[in-house]
C-alpha cells in the first residue's frame, strides 16, 4: 500500500529536523574534543641551564640542551661566544648531530649537511637551522627564543 | 544515495536484518519500560568506550608514572578533568542500570524458558561489568586504589588450594606492585571489552530470537497484547530517554567530578575509611560482619563462600526456578526483593 | 485506544523519573565514597598540601563548560520535542496500520 503523499513529506521533514538537531548537538562536542586530542604543547620561550656546565667548552665544540621537548645544540665560537641551535632537521624532522671533525651539522636521516653557521650545504634540506639568542647572567645560561 | 545503498546490500546483504527489524515488535504493558534498561546500558557503554580511549591517550600505567599521569589528564589537557569525570560516572550509571536491568528481569520472570541463555549471558555481563569497576578502581593508584586492590586481591586467598594462586595472578606475585597496575590496566582496556562486546552480541542475538517477554497473564492466556513496531515507534522513544540521560550524566560529570588523592605509597599504612565503589560496599560489609572464627572455622572463607554460592544462585536462576512460564513464581519474587533490600541496607550500613 | 496511549505516555514518564531518581541517588552515593574518604583523609596527611584540584582550574574553561552545557540541554529540549512529534507521526501510521508500507529501516524490503 502506498502512503499519501502529504504523511510521507511529514515523515521526510521530521527526520531531517531530527538529523539536523543531532548534528547541532554534536557540534557542541566536536571542538572540545579536538582540543583534548591535540593538547597544547608549547615551545618554550626560553630555557634556561646552569653556566657552569658550559663554561668550560673548547671553540668549535657543541654541547646538547633541552629546548622543551627537542634537543637544543649549544655552540661555542673561535671568540669564545655561544651561539645556540634548535638541533633539529628542516628537512623532515631528524635530529641532527654534530661532526667535530669537519665542524659541520650532519642529519643521518637523508645525509643532511649544515655548516658551523647552521647553513644548509648539501642535502635535502631546505633552509638553516633554527637559531636561539643566547645570554649570561651570572651563574645562568639563557636562550630565548629569537625574533 | 539509492545507487549507493545498492552497492552496499550488495556487498553486505544486510535485507534480512532490515526486514527483521522493520517486523520486529514490542509489547505495549505495564512492564514495557524494563525494556528501556537493555540500551540504555548500551548508551553508557559506548560513552565508556569513548571516554576510555581518550583517557588511554594520555594514561600511562606505571608505578611512578600511574597517579602523575591522571593528575597531568585533570590538570593541563583541555577538559580532562571533564573526560575522567565522565568516565567516572558513566560507569555508575552502567552498572546501576545493569543492575536494574537483571532485578526487573528477576521480578518478571523473563529468565524462564527459552530464555535460559539469555540470562546467563547477562550474568557474565553483569560480572564484566564489575570487574571493569574493579580494574579501574586501581588505576589513579592513589592510596584509596592501592588499599581497595589489596582488600579484593586479597579476598581468593581464603580459598582452599587455588586460593594463593588466584590472588598471585591477580596481584602479578604476592603485592600489590607496579606490575598489577600494567596488568589491571591491560584487564581494563583490552581483555574486559574482548569478553564483553562478545558475550554481548550473544546476548543480543538470543534477545532478537526469542522475541520480548511479555507479562505471565498474557502468556497464560494468551492474550495478543497491544504492540508497537521496534522501528521506528519503539526506538523513536529509547532515543528520547538516551538523550535525557546523556543530559543528566554530562551535568552530573560537570558538577561533581572526582577528585584524585596522594600517590599510592607501597610502604604507608592504609588511610583511614577505606571504602570500595559503591557496588561493592554490600560485599564489604558483609566481609567485616563475619568474624574471625566461626565454629572454629575460617570467617573468611565462611563468608568468601556464602557470597559465592549467592553468585551461583544468581547465575543458575533460569535452572532453580524452572518452572512453565505462567507460574508466578512468588518465592522467587520474594528473594529477589530480599536480596534487594539486603544490599541497599548493607550498603547504607557501610556509609554510616 | 486513546486511554490506552495516555496510559502508557504516563507509564513511560513515571518510569522516566524513577530511573532518574535512582541513577542520582546511586550518583550522590558513589560521590560520597569516592570524595568522603579523601576529605577525611587531608588533614591527617602531613605532607606539604599537594593541590590536585578536581573542577576545572581556569575560569575561561569553567565558563566554556557552563556554557556547553546549557547549549546541551538547549538541543535536547528541542530534540525531544521533535522527537515527541515523530513518535506520533508514526505511532499514527501505525495504528492506520500502514507501517509495513515504507517506514521500516532502510534497506528493509518496501522501504
Ligand atoms: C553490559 C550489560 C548488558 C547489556 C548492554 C544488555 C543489553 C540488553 C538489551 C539491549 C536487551 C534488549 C531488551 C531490553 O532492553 O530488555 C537485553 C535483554 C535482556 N537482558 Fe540484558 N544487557 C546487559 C546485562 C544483562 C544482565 C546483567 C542480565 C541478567 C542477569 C541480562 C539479562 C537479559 C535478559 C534475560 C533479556 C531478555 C529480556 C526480555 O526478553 O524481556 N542482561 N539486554
Ligand atoms: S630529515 Fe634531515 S635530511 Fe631529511
Amino acid at each position: 500500500m502506498k502512503l499519501p503523499a502529504s504523511l510521507y513529506s511529514r515523515r521526510a521533514f521530521l527526520n531531517g529536523l531530527i538529523g539536523g538537531w543531532l548534528a547541532a548537538l554534536g557540534s557542541a562536542f566536536i571542538s572540545p574534543l579536538l582540543k583534548y586530542i591535540v593538547p597544547p604543547t608549547p615551545e618554550p620561550d626560553q630555557v634556561t641551564v646552569p653556566f657552569a656546565d658550559y663554561k668550560d667548552m673548547a671553540p668549535h665544540t657543541v654541547k646538547g640542551f633541552a629546548w622543551g621537548n627537542k634537543p637544543g645544540l649549544l655552540q661555542r665560537t673561535e671568540a669564545g661566544e655561544y651561539v645556540a641551535f634548535v638541533g633539529v632537521c628542516t628537512h623532515l624532522d631528524c635530529n641532527v648531530s654534530f661532526v667535530a671533525e669537519q665542524r659541520r651539522f650532519y642529519c643521518a636521516c637523508h645525509e643532511g649537511w649544515y655548516d658551523e653557521n647552521g647553513l644548509n650545504v648539501a642535502g635535502p634540506p631546505p633552509s638553516p637551522l633554527r637559531r636561539l639568542s643566547v645570554s649570561v647572567e651570572g651563574d645562568t645560561l639563557i636562550v630565548k627564543r629569537q625574533g | 544515495m539509492k545507487a549507493l545503498g545498492a552497492w552496499i546490500e550488495d556487498r553486505l546483504g544486510l535485507g534480512p536484518v532490515a526486514a527483521f527489524l522493520a517486523k520486529k515488535e514490542v509489547p505495549c504493558h505495564r512492564h514495557t519500560i524494563l525494556y528501556y534498561t537493555g540500551s540504555s546500558i548500551l548508551l553508557f557503554l559506548g560513552i565508556q568506550i569513548v571516554t576510555g580511549v581518550l583517557l588511554a591517550l594520555y594514561y600511562q600505567p606505571t608505578l611512578a608514572e600511574a597517579n602523575a599521569s591522571v593528575v597531568r589528564i585533570m590538570t593541563e589537557m583541555p577538559l580532562g578533568w571533564l573526560v575522567r569525570s565522565v568516565h567516572s560516572w558513566s560507569a555508575t550509571f552502567m552498572i546501576a542500570l545493569v543492575f536494574a536491568h537483571l532485578l526487573g528481569i528477576a521480578f518478571t520472570k523473563a529468565y524462564r524458558k527459552p530464555r535460559e541463555a539469555t540470562w546467563l549471558t547477562g550474568v557474565l555481563l553483569l560480572g564484566s561489568s564489575l570487574a571493569f569497576g574493579f580494574t579501574g578502581y586501581l588505576l589513579p593508584w592513589d592510596e584509596l586504589s592501592l588499599a581497595a586492590t589489596k582488600v579484593g586481591t586479597n579476598l581468593p586467598k581464603a580459598l582452599p588450594v587455588i586460593g594463593t594462586w588466584l590472588t598471585q595472578v591477580m596481584r602479578a606475585g604476592d603485592d600489590v606492585t607496579g606490575d598489577t597496575i600494567t596488568r589491571f590496566f591491560i584487564v581494563h582496556v583490552s581483555v574486559l571489552p574482548l569478553a564483553l562486546l562478545a558475550i554481548l552480541g550473544v546476548h543480543i542475538f538470543l534477545v532478537q530470537r526469542h522475541g520480548m517477554s511479555a507479562p505471565l497473564e498474557a502468556e497464560r492466556d494468551k492474550i495478543k497484547l497491544p504492540w508497537l513496531p521496534f522501528w521506528p515507534n519503539f526506538l523513536l522513544r529509547e532515543a528520547g530517554v538516551w538523550f535525557v540521560l546523556l543530559g543528566v550524566l554530562l551535568t552530573v560529570a560537570v558538577f561533581l567530578a572526582p577528585g584524585v588523592g596522594p600517590q599510592a605509597d607501597l610502604m604507608a599504612p592504609a588511610p583511614e575509611g577505606i571504602k570500595p565503589e559503591w557496588y561493592f560496599l554490600f560485599m564489604f560489609q558483609t566481609l567485616k560482619l563475619f568474624p574471625a572464627r566461626i565454629l572454629g572455622l575460617n570467617g573468611e572463607l565462611i563468608a568468601m563462600l556464602v557470597m559465592m554460592a549467592g553468585m551461583a544462585a544468581v547465575l543458575f536462576l533460569p535452572f532453580i526456578d524452572d518452572r512453565p512460564f505462567e507460574r508466578k513464581g512468588k518465592v522467587i519474587t520474594g528473594l529477589a526483593w530480599a536480596g534487594l533490600a539486603y544490599a541497599i541496607g548493607m550498603s547504607i550500613w557501610s556509609l554510616m | 485506544m486513546e486511554s490506552d496511549v495516555s496510559r502508557r505516555r504516563r507509564a513511560i514518564a513515571a518510569a522516566g523519573l524513577l530511573l532518574l531518581g535512582a541513577l542520582v541517588a546511586s550518583g550522590w552515593l558513589e560521590a560520597r565514597v569516592q570524595e568522603s574518604p579523601q576529605a577525611s583523609l587531608k588533614p591527617a596527611a602531613a605532607a606539604p598540601e599537594q593541590d590536585k584540584p578536581a573542577a576545572p582550574r581556569p575560569a575561561k574553561e569553567r565558563m566554556a563548560v557552563y556554557v556547553i552545557l546549557a547549549w546541551v540541554w538547549l538541543s535536547i529540549a528541542v530534540l525531544l520535542a521533535f522527537l515527541r512529534l515523530r513518535v506520533r507521526e508514526a505511532d499514527r501510521v501505525h495504528r492506520m496500520g500502514l507501517h509495513r508500507a515504507g517506514d521500516g529501516p532502510p534497506g528493509a524490503p518496501g522501504h
